[in-house]
């Protein structure tokens, strides 16, 4: 047990230290790219890491009312909410189709290939024209954060309630068990684990798809206030703080889904310890 | 033909069969404008298939030169991507104790948004050539190529270090070298793992492409396309290039399929 544990710390140790290689080798480039003589704004290209973080602590208004950090994350929270909402409709319709494929051999036959094509075809290129279906730009934000959670969710559950063994079908069979209670008891619990890898896949997702709709249309919303702080509208750091916080929103959501996974089902917690 | 054969043969059957009902559904009710009145929109938002097909066939000099860029962008940056990917899980799997950490942080710019790289790399490359053709080729090329090198190096890694148990003892009691380890053990066991990851980057090169034509210096590319005409409300043209993005992103998915059944075809897929 110790040396799993001293296992494991390392191994966090050895992530922890790549992360800080990560961020040195970013402050080589940023010195490079500042000295070098044919770059001339070197804020454009990329500037020193700690230079963004200090104009997030920088008390300054930006826009007469906001400071930076302020600005962004008013913006952050619209998008955040936005794509949480598309990210639970597309995880529930998701889910429900997942168990009707696998209820009725019909609707899977019907809807498997097409689910293949969706992973095909390039919905993001489809958002501006999803924008003149709606007309409302807060509604298609959604619906293309749904459409992107929701093949990885459904495919992944189906995959879950497929892998059940036989053997178990049998058992419940002769415990006479009715259709509801084969799902509840024995389908839905087994698939559990793959749609939370269905979930981590999509929720990085589902907020890109949020800001990138963002930047078809103005109001606001991270992508908006990305595109405007391109055109110059402000200073070019609040770009550099978008990315970065849209960065770490995405990776956060991913390790979110992790928790909420522990949360759910615990005790399988040590099981996927040790496969980590 | 017995009845359990018969049961067979259906089955099979039915699963083309039922998908293709669907689809001619759909397709009829799209062009006798149902579609239309069901989703509360006129034709010029979603115009009849018939009127897509003609403007695709109008235009198709200017679709091919769009479809180009657009092709050239998504599959160089898959391909230079890859490699990369594939080159850090070598050396990760190398040196695993520090390796591991590297494909955890490659990992997580798998969350990243990709968009935000788009304008970076505009800026990057502006110092690199003076003609607007070929830096903003650049500039997009690189974008895909960043989205591609996760994904790949956190798959290859997988099949470069999931062995089966004993199988590097024994290419040690071998004595075999370190270059023909890789060539008979590790390559072979890593090739399934590189086709999931290019199931994955593949319609994400495509995705990333359309979407970095929407930052580009240069106006080209289906992705731009698709923006352009819908800003100057000529929807029909903004469908036939959304058509044409769907059937690249399903053709380029099946001939992956296809490279990947002949190459597997004596392997038996985990």
């Amino acid at each position: 047990m110790a040396q799993i544990k001293k296992k494991k710390n390392s191994s966090t140790m050895v992530t922890l230290l790549w992360t800080l290689a990560f961020f040195l080798i970013w402050e080589l480039i940023a010195f490079w790219v500042e000295s070098s003589a044919s770059i001339r704004s070197p804020e454009k290209v990329l500037p020193h890491f700690w230079k963004i973080v200090a104009v997030a602590f920088d008390g300054k208004t930006i826009n007469g009312t906001d400071t930076a950090i302020q600005l962004v994350w008013l913006n952050a929270k619209v998008t955040l909410i936005r794509s949480a909402q598309g990210f639970v409709i597309g995880a529930s319709i998701g889910f429900l189709l997942a168990i009707l494929m696998s209820l009725s051999q019909i609707i899977k036959k019907i809807a498997f290939p097409y689910l293949m094509i969706i992973q095909m075809i390039p919905i993001l290129g489809m958002a501006p024209i999803l924008l003149s279906f709606t007309g409302d730009i807060d509604s298609s934000r959604i619906i293309i954060a749904a459409i992107l959670t929701f093949y990885p969710v459904a495919t992944n559950t189906l995959a879950g309630m497929e892998a059940v063994e036989k053997e178990k079908h049998e058992l419940m069979y002769s415990y006479a068990a009715n259709k509801w209670q084969l799902y509840t008891k024995t389908l839905i619990p087994a698939s559990i684990p793959y749609f939370f890898t269905g979930l981590k896949v999509s929720a990085p997702l589902a907020i890109t798809a949020s800001i990138l709709v963002d930047t078809l249309q103005g109001g606001i919303g991270l992508g908006c206030l990305l595109s405007q702080s391109l055109k110059g509208a402000m200073t070019r750091y609040v770009f550099w703080l978008i990315v970065v916080i849209s960065a770490a929103i995405g990776i956060l959501s991913y390790l979110l889904m992790g928790l909420l996974e522990d949360a759910i089902s615990s005790h399988k917690k040590a099981e996927r310890a040790c496969k980590r | 033909m017995n009845k359990k054969q018969k049961n067979m043969s259906w089955q099979s059957l039915s699963s083309i069969i039922y998908p293709a009902i669907f689809g001619i559904v759909v397709f009829v009710m799209w062009q006798g404008g149902l579609l239309n009145i069901l989703l509360h929109t006129d034709t010029n938002t979603l115009p009849s298939p018939s009127r897509i097909n003609s403007i695709i066939m109008d235009n198709q000099a200017k679709i091919f030169l769009n479809l180009k860029a657009t092709v050239i962008v998504a599959l160089v940056g898959l391909l230079f991507g890859s490699l990369i990917g594939y080159g850090i899980a070598i050396v990760a799997a190398q040196y695993r104790k520090w390796g591991a950490g590297g494909i955890t942080l490659a990992s997580a710019f798998n969350a990243v948004p990709i968009v935000a790289l788009a304008p970076v790399m505009n800026n990057l490359t502006k110092h690199i050539s003076s003609s607007v053709d070929f830096r903003s080729m650049l500039a997009k090329t690189l974008v895909v190529m960043i989205v591609c090198i996760a994904g790949m190096s956190v798959n290859a890694y997988r099949g470069l270090t999931e062995l089966k148990p004993f199988s590097e003892d024994l290419m040690k009691t071998y004595a075999a070298g370190n270059f023909t380890v890789f060539k008979k053990l590790l390559l072979p066991n890593s090739i399934p793992y590189v086709f999931t990851a290019l199931r994955i980057s593949l319609p994400g090169s495509i995705i990333s492409a359309l979407v970095t034509e929407y930052f580009s210096e240069k106006v080209i590319g289906i992705g731009r396309q698709i923006r352009e005409n819908i800003v100057t409300a000529q929807f029909a043209t903004a469908w036939a290039y959304i058509i044409i993005s769907c059937l690249l992103g399903i053709v380029l998915y099946v001939l992956l399929l296809l490279v990947e059944s002949v190459v597997m075809k004596n392997r038996n897929r985990k």
